[in-house]
């Protein structure tokens, strides 16, 4: 029977391959032509072995690359966008399921401008003029591609050098013309004499240390003395290394700001056309490094640890809360008054897989702590009565608009700021915790936009949006008129990666600067294939100047090669930061800042938190650090809370235990 | 050979079908099972041997070791050969992910819109339908993302209602139904024309969801956003807050989860309206169908049990109690004897993949896995 049974099967399944396998879906055109702007009705048909059409069958059809050519899915009807190759899929759906392609030359619009950047319109002899050019086609697109020829009136007094440069040698008037697909841009010029005769060149300093800004003042003079104050002047520098097993390096900033990597003898340049000057200044060793000891750890080490808050209770004593991370939902409390011997006094628990994130109020009375993975889904966060932390006590729960999850969360007088599903941030009155009260919220409105963290300080609450970078919003200050219930945006700064993960403001009191240094989280190396151990992470500290609110600008940055930054906290100058694989970095932040802070030597001291009883064994994955009454508290994934001392500065002339 | 097997089951031959049953059945021995894990970024492959549950290989998912990414909807190619799995949670777009069921590493990945949760490729076109549940975003209509498996790339989307969630395809391939869970409505797709050809109102109004007959008692959802602060003229909350929708494999009607009114609502097809109504337990959220049709396997998320209903006696036969609270996901094997549950358990517990023998209504093996097991999907016999 079974055979009976199987030799009909396969009579069947021959027959309905072979069906199967003579139907073919055509195309027409198979291969196309359009001019941007054009449409174009594609067509698709199911033929038999004979050519025959099937009737009774339907057809989706899509562009790989809809931005530049649009297909109604299921008419077939182009239209196109934009200039290049573009495949478009067809699929009859149905029995058989059969598939296609039709390519699609989108022909590129004729070149209709080439812009030159902005040049002066007077250019002194014996300098070069790096030009920009832009190249647009009539359908409006910008067409790098293109390559573009220069060409100069009279090579004598103008010449073309390549990529794009001018070398200005004697005066008069020179049209430089610029070619590309047919189309022709002059810029006429008009070469003077170079009048500088001088630079008179000076530094603020002509010694220092590694990682110190040494800031120029140049002033071009002519013959008589007169300040030429157009003079286009370059800056550049040479250098030795007092280390012969270190090339000498650093970086100098158009307008003049040098700051050495390496300890030793820099020439500081400034050029224009012929006139030149220099002078030669030494940065030292930094010599800043200190001793750090581990003094006490509160180890978790069945379940991972998220955040810590470390703050002086009502009773004097010092305490400290930890979450947890893809565990039970529960947050750890702390008496840390003697750093050695971290005590764990009291736990909460809630439904909850994460607690993210931990913080308590300036009075040290309430806590708040973050919900993620609720088996209700509500996520939303726990207000818990800290008055004495060895007897913590939930006040209330709050998930109004928080369902989504809680990431992170911000107390500042009196009110929660807490992050709602990675979106936006509410401000909550908690003037009665038992009632908490959304009295306002803060969300960008840009494509796509996304948000990590909330940090409030004076009033401004710095947040990190990802992509979209850090803004700068009134919620109290009165910078811009913002209160909690009507927070005011009015800065930001965002940069290429994308990656703002968390945001510290920090005021240098000496020179007046205002900085925020912007963390990035990274992971682009993936998981660990084991799923056991910590992924390696990227990223590191961006050093914002925000002096100028209207026009920050990234000016250093503190970077661990293949540590990845977390979390991190700023105090007297000094930043202490968490690298999820690197530990904690402590970190002179003192003075102007320019560079690779890193490079400068301006890393105190760090300490890794490797616990071969951790929840995954030896492998730190630290999360955050705080400073608190002489000692450094850092949470780490893996192991718990941890703490540890720096030791004070060692008097100059002093040996150095580079060994730390 | 399998590949051709599944070919010839698309040609529809009523014979094959029932001859490719007879083979698989006379053969089988062992289920598989791929279950999520969303408070632990993994996924589960679970072997049951006919008495055993065990937990073959766990895959972690994701890119992002200290942020939860909540892996929420799995499906299966057709073929097999393929896993697709919903990460939901980005910055702020959720992702797809192509796994190979050969080697469960990644193939590909194509980011889709917010929140994206329950999948499925339809056989007729080769296209993934994907929810976008929108978790985190206002009370306005999301999409179902259309996505081409072969391609990874995200061909278009279709508007349907508030939170879109818990969706299936017709046995056929030819429609996709998908519920939104604010809004009440049921939405039908037509996988060919990928446009929504239906939608109907599950909370019994004609018109179009408005501020009369607000319900916020049932609700498990908070109110969210600017617009749900300031334009509460405009906010609709579903009392029936259906969260799955199964069209039948053979008698026309599709079976909704009614997760606020505590009821699986059947909706004829041809007629295009609610014909009955069953009273569940609490708080129904997935529901499945087995393939011969009998059956209709529910779970109640807010009691922690599982349902099953004769669909021809309209009754339901004893509720089983799972292993854990907060019963999530359901998935039958192909010879219609065993429903596999996903139950999520709180906190700290772990998530737990209950197998239960339909026939007899009896939990028969349990298996512990990652934390909040939740979308599941069978995979193969053999």
């Amino acid at each position: 029977m079974k055979n009976i049974f199987l030799f009909a099967f396969s009579m069947m399944l021959t027959v309905v391959l072979a069906q199967a396998q003579d139907l073919k879906l055509k195309v027409s055109p198979e291969k196309a032509s359009m001019k941007i702007g054009q449409s174009l009705q594609l067509e698709a048909a199911v033929v038999d072995a004979s050519g025959n059409k099937i009737s009774d069958r339907e057809f989706i059809f899509y562009s790989r690359n809809s931005r530049a050519l649009d297909v109604v899915d299921t008419t077939g009807f182009a239209k196109a966008i934009k200039h290049g190759e573009h495949e478009v899929i067809v699929i009859s759906p149905g029995s058989p399921q059969l598939r296609s392609s039709i390519l699609v030359n989108v022909e590129p619009a004729a070149i209709s401008k080439i812009a030159f950047g902005d040049v002066p319109a007077k250019v002194y002899t014996g300098i070069n003029i790096p030009l920009t050019l832009d190249v647009t086609d009539e359908a409006g697109f910008e067409r790098p591609e293109v390559p573009i020829t220069l060409t100069t009136s009279d090579e004598t007094k103008v010449a073309i050098a390549p990529f794009n440069k001018l070398i200005v040698k004697n005066a008069g008037t020179v049209t430089i013309t610029a070619s590309a697909g047919g189309k022709s841009e002059n810029l006429k010029l008009e070469v003077i004499e170079n009048p500088i005769a001088e630079i008179r060149l000076k530094s603020n300093m002509v010694e220092g240390r590694s990682g110190d800004v040494f800031t120029l003042t140049a002033m071009a003079v002519d013959k008589d003395g007169n300040e030429v104050k157009d003079a286009p002047i370059r800056y550049s520098f040479t250098g030795e290394s007092f280390d012969v097993s270190a090339a000498p390096s650093g970086l100098i900033t158009p307008e003049g700001k040098f700051v050495a990597d390496e300890p030793g003898l820099y020439v500081l340049n400034a050029t224009c056309g012929p006139a030149a000057a220099s002078v030669t200044v030494q940065a030292n060793n930094r010599n800043i490094t200190r001793k750090i000891d581990l003094v006490g750890k509160g180890s978790v080490n069945n379940k991972h640890t998220s955040d810590l808050w470390i703050w002086e209770g009502i009773d004097g004593k010092d305490y400290a809360v930890t979450g947890t991370w893809g565990a039970d939902g529960t947050a750890y409390f702390w008496d840390v008054t003697n750093p050695a011997g971290i005590e764990l006094v009291d736990s909460v628990k809630v439904d909850a897989r994460t607690v993210n994130d931990v913080k308590v109020s300036e009075d040290g009375k309430v806590a708040v702590i973050s919900r993620e993975g609720a088996s209700n889904r509500k996520n939303g966060l726990v207000i818990i009565d800290v008055s004495n932390p060895r007897d913590a006590k939930i006040i209330s729960e709050f998930s109004e608009n928080l369902t989504g999850g809680v990431h992170n969360v911000f107390i500042y007088k009196n009110h929660v700021y807490a992050l709602s599903a990675g979106r936006k941030y509410y401000s909550i009155n908690i003037e009665d915790p038992k009632n908490p009260k959304i009295v306002g919220e803060f969300e960008l409105d840009t494509p796509g936009h996304a948000i990590h963290d909330v940090w409030v300080h004076d009033g401004i609450a710095y947040s990190s949006n990802w992509t979209d970078g850090v803004q700068l919003v009134d919620v109290g200050n009165g910078i811009a008129g913002g209160t909690p219930s009507n927070p005011v945006q009015f800065a930001s700064y965002a940069y290429p990666s994308g990656s703002n993960h968390a945001a510290f403001p920090y005021k240098d009191e000496k020179t007046g600067k205002f900085y925020v240094i912007l963390g990035d989280e990274e992971f682009p190396y993936g998981l660990d294939p084991s799923g056991k151990k910590p992924s390696r992470a990227a990223g590191f500290l961006h050093v914002i100047d925000f002096t100028d609110l209207k026009n920050p600008k990234e000016v250093a940055w503190f970077q661990v090669p293949f540590a990845g930054s977390h979390n991190f906290w700023i105090e007297d100058n000094i930043l202490y930061a968490a690298f999820y694989n690197g530990g904690v970095r402590v970190v002179d932040i003192s003075g102007e800042l320019l560079g690779d802070l890193n490079r400068q030597g301006r890393e105190i001291a760090w300490i890794v938190p490797e616990d071969p009883d951790g929840f995954v064994p030896n492998a730190p994955f630290t999360w955050g650090a705080q400073p608190h009454k002489g000692h450094i508290f850092y949470s780490d994934w893996n192991s718990g809370l941890w703490s540890a001392k720096l030791q004070p500065v060692v008097p100059e002339n002093a040996k150095i235990d580079s060994s730390k | 050979m399998k590949h051709s097997i599944f070919n010839a089951v698309r040609k529809g031959t009523l014979f094959l079908v029932a001859l490719m049953g007879f083979s698989i059945v006379s053969t089988a021995q062992d289920y598989y099972v791929y279950v999520t894990a969303e408070s632990e970024d993994e996924v589960a492959l679970i072997k049951f041997d006919g008495k055993n549950a065990t937990v073959e290989e766990t895959i972690p998912v994701g890119i992002w070791p200290a942020e939860i990414e909540g892996p929420h909807g799995i499906n299966i190619s057709p073929d097999g050969k393929y896993w697709y799995l919903s990460l939901a949670h980005g910055n702020p777009y959720g992702t797809l992910y192509k796994f190979s069921t050969e080697t469960n590493e990644v193939v590909d990945t194509v980011r889709l819109g917010l929140f994206p949760a329950s999948l499925q490729v339809s056989k007729a076109t080769g296209l993934l339908y994907c929810v976008n549940f929108d978790l985190h975003g206002d009370m306005v209509p999301s999409t179902v993302s259309v996505v081409d498996p072969e391609e990874m790339i995200e061909i278009h989307r279709i508007e349907t209602g508030v939170m879109p969630h818990g969706s299936r395809i017709s046995s056929d391939g030819l429609y996709h139904y998908s519920v939104g869970m604010m809004s009440g409505e049921l939405f039908e797709i037509s996988t060919t024309k990928l446009k929504v050809t239906r939608k109907l109102n599950l909370d019994g109004k004609e018109e179009e969801p408005a501020m009369g007959g607000m319900d916020h008692s049932k609700m498990d959802h908070s109110k969210m956003g600017r617009s749900m602060m300031t334009e509460s003229a405009t906010m609709y909350h579903s009392a029936t807050k259906p969260t799955w929708a199964i069209p039948h494999p053979t008698n026309g009607k599709v079976y909704v989860a009614g997760n606020g009114s505590d009821e699986i609502i059947e909706v004829d097809l041809e007629k295009w309206e609610v014909t009955n109504r069953f009273k569940t337990g609490k708080a129904p959220y997935n529901c499945d169908v087995t393939p011969d049709g009998k059956y209709l396997v529910a779970t109640y998320k807010g009691s922690g049990e599982t349902g099953i209903w004769d669909l021809n006696k309209g009754k339901e036969l004893p509720r089983i109690k799972n292993t854990r609270k907060v019963t999530h996901g359901v998935t039958i094997s192909p010879d219609s004897k065993y429903a596999f549950i996903s139950v999520e358990g709180i906190g700290g517990e772990p998530g737990t993949m209950d197998v239960i023998d339909i026939k007899n209504a009896k939990k028969v093996s349990s298996v512990d896995m990652g934390k909040q097991a939740g979308g599941i999907i069978f995979w193969k016999m053999e």
